[in-house]
């Protein structure tokens, strides 16, 4: 029996249309009146586990899934022990430094030492910093990270940017970009090796769906 | 807080000392049975000791500062093992053939949350005896052990680390380590994205792919173009794959599937020959019940002259066997019950019921006798006391010793 890890938020909708195209139906997760977390597929081979994007690298890494489906940023953050199979090329964004409109500085670099920079990415930000060899304050946030420049107390922010309508909307400025993130199919390294139930099978029909929009 | 464990330390009760002991007979009387010995190495060594043959990082260690040295509580057994054996290998006959069942302790990567340190382990190592002829008799003796264990599905997934890492010399040296770390972690992605020639990208991702039934794999290597030696060790992979095979056949073992997998490695140079996994099967979590491998470079390390000999060996993981048996109802539900309870009638008939106790005890079998301590209790909690315990027998002794015996029903 195959089980998927799929993450809510941004991601899902590109998710559950994939696996569709591959014969795996969870599209009752995108019902807003679902509240099911666990979902079987029609064919009963297959179900869908509904969790958090930070928790999709979890559930795959300890083995309750074979496969998952999570963005680049948080396999950077988070460095789970799972297999990197196929870049899936949905859900684009990268990982920047921004900090207020009105602020002088222009580039990480100009950055005082020992200033505070909020994130959620709190690895990629501390490594990043310490790569520049700039020592600063990581403040850990979960949430709204914007509010971080705005009431004063970070200088800068290590953040997400898709389209940047939120950065502008709350007057920041992108300064440093760190990394570009899409999103990634994962899974058990041991499930994997041992390919049993055609999960091989099921990883080449996605990767071939894939690689066909993107140009070789 | 005196009366708190230190975190990520536990203790083992009777029962699951009885459940742990279960685990480590069946396993050691195959050991016997093969005609391996047992070693006890020192639970503390120096740290150079455990980091020589690369595979152990000092991060991973829990260290301790004892006048100037910096020692280390071993995170496995082979390096001991190797360091004891090597300097006494010129006097003894080879090959050498010993055990360990100890314990192991691994420091906490920052970040998890009360991580388990110590750990148990038993396993065997092999030394000073090269070819295919020792990978099958360890692998063999490995397939035993998990059978005395009653694990009828499991996995074992072969690579071949020398193998592998010739292949991986075609790449430039520059990229040689992204590449095998790529490999190692199973990141295709990485791959596909370093800066690599189209025919070398797809030599790393032919690599990546070289698994599955052995057959089909020997046969993918082969249409690669392989120089001398290379087409030596796949020789060599097959006679050893063949040998198991014929043998598991004749002895009528139960079949376990084996995959072979060139991609098995690890991002240190360890491995010289074959590493393994094994790897349980059926529902419930997948775990890694143990690992081996051959390492010809190793004991050369802990040599005074660098003599080298050659080792294969593997290690089981008692804790996950343990985890994975415990569903199964295999192991013991509960401590052996006493066989005897022996119960003095008044303060003058201790001296007599010691005796009598004794007296039972002195049986060509083990018998298990207990002593009521306290006195003057009513025959119906006495009774009571047993029927708890799982105490069939009750032998009441009276003020001149004679003995008036019971049998409780359960």
């Amino acid at each position: 029996m195959l089980t998927v890890a799929l993450p809510k938020g941004g991601l899902l909708e590109d998710s559950i249309r994939l696996l569709q195209q591959v014969g795996l139906d969870f599209s009752a997760f995108l019902d807003s009146a679902n509240r099911q977390l666990e979902i079987w597929d029609a064919s009963r081979t297959a179900k869908a586990l509904l969790v958090r994007n930070y928790d999709v690298p979890v559930y795959v890494e300890y083995g309750q899934a074979q496969l998952g489906i999570v963005g680049y940023d948080i396999l950077r953050e988070k460095q789970p022990q799972v297999a990197h199979l196929v870049d899936l090329q949905f859900g684009r964004c990268r990982l920047s430094v921004a900090v207020k409109e009105s602020s002088p500085y222009r580039s990480a670099l100009e950055l005082p030492p020992h200033s505070r920079v909020a994130s959620k990415f709190v690895h990629c930000a501390h490594d990043y910093f310490q790569s520049l060899d700039l020592p600063v304050e990581i403040v850990p946030l979960y949430g709204s990270v914007e509010l971080g420049p705005i009431t004063g107390m970070s200088e800068a922010i290590v953040d997400l940017v898709a389209s940047g309508r939120t950065l502008k909307e709350n007057n920041l400025l992108e300064i440093e970009r760190l990394f570009e993130s899409t999103a990634r199919l994962i899974a058990h390294p041991l499930s994997y090796r041992l390919n049993q139930d055609g999960l091989h099978d099921r990883i080449e029909q996605i990767r071939s769906l894939t690689s066909a929009h993107v140009p070789a | 807080m005196v009366y708190q464990p230190p975190v990520g330390a536990r203790d083992l009760f009777p029962l699951e000392v009885a459940q742990k002991r279960w685990i480590e007979e069946r396993v050691q009387q195959v050991f016997h049975g093969w005609g391996y010995h047992r070693i006890i190495t020192s639970t503390l060594e120096r740290l150079e000791t455990l980091m020589a043959g690369d595979a152990v990082q000092p991060s991973t260690v829990i260290q301790l500062q004892v006048d100037e040295q910096v020692l280390g509580l071993r995170p496995e057994l082979t390096a001991s093992i190797a360091r004891a054996a090597v300097t006494r290998m010129a006097g003894v006959t080879h090959p050498q053939r010993l055990y360990y069942n100890a314990n192991v302790f691994r420091r906490a990567l920052a970040g998890s949350h009360n991580r388990q340190l110590e750990f148990y382990h038993a396993g065997v190592e092999l030394l000073g005896s090269e070819g295919g002829v020792a990978d099958a008799e360890i692998l063999l003796l490995l397939a035993d052990c998990i059978r005395h264990l009653g694990i009828g599905q499991w996995h074992l997934v072969l690579g071949e680390a020398g193998l592998t890492r010739s292949l991986l010399s075609a790449f430039p040296e520059a990229l040689r380590e992204a590449v095998r770390e790529a490999i190692a972690n199973l990141d295709r992605i990485a791959l596909e994205t370093l800066p690599l020639s189209a025919e070398l990208r797809d030599r790393a991702l032919f690599i990546l792919d070289l698994r599955g039934r052995p057959a089909d794999v020997l046969q993918r290597i082969s249409s690669l173009d392989l120089d001398a030696q290379q087409r030596a060790t796949v020789s060599n992979l097959k006679t050893l794959l063949d040998l198991l095979q014929e043998s598991l056949t004749a002895q009528q073992h139960p079949q376990f599937s084996l995959i072979l997998d060139l991609s098995l490695i690890q991002t240190f140079d360890y491995y010289t020959g074959i590493f393994f996994e094994v790897v349980s099967s059926g529902t419930g979590e997948r775990r890694i019940l143990g690992r081996g491998g051959r390492y010809d470079h190793l004991l050369g390390l802990y040599h005074p002259q660098a003599e080298t000999y050659p080792g294969v060996g593997f290690v089981l993981h008692i804790d996950d066997l343990h985890q994975m048996l415990l569903p199964t109802g295999q192991l013991p539900s509960r401590t052996p019950p006493s066989h005897w309870l022996i119960v003095p009638v008044s303060n003058q008939a201790y001296a007599a019921a010691f005796t009598y106790a004794k007296k039972i005890r002195e049986s060509a079998h083990l018998v298990r006798v207990e002593m009521k301590l306290k006195i003057g209790e009513p025959a119906d909690k006495v009774h009571e006391y047993a029927r708890r315990r799982g105490i069939s027998q009750i032998a009441w002794i009276d003020d001149q010793g004679l003995p008036q015996i019971e049998t409780v029903g359960q």
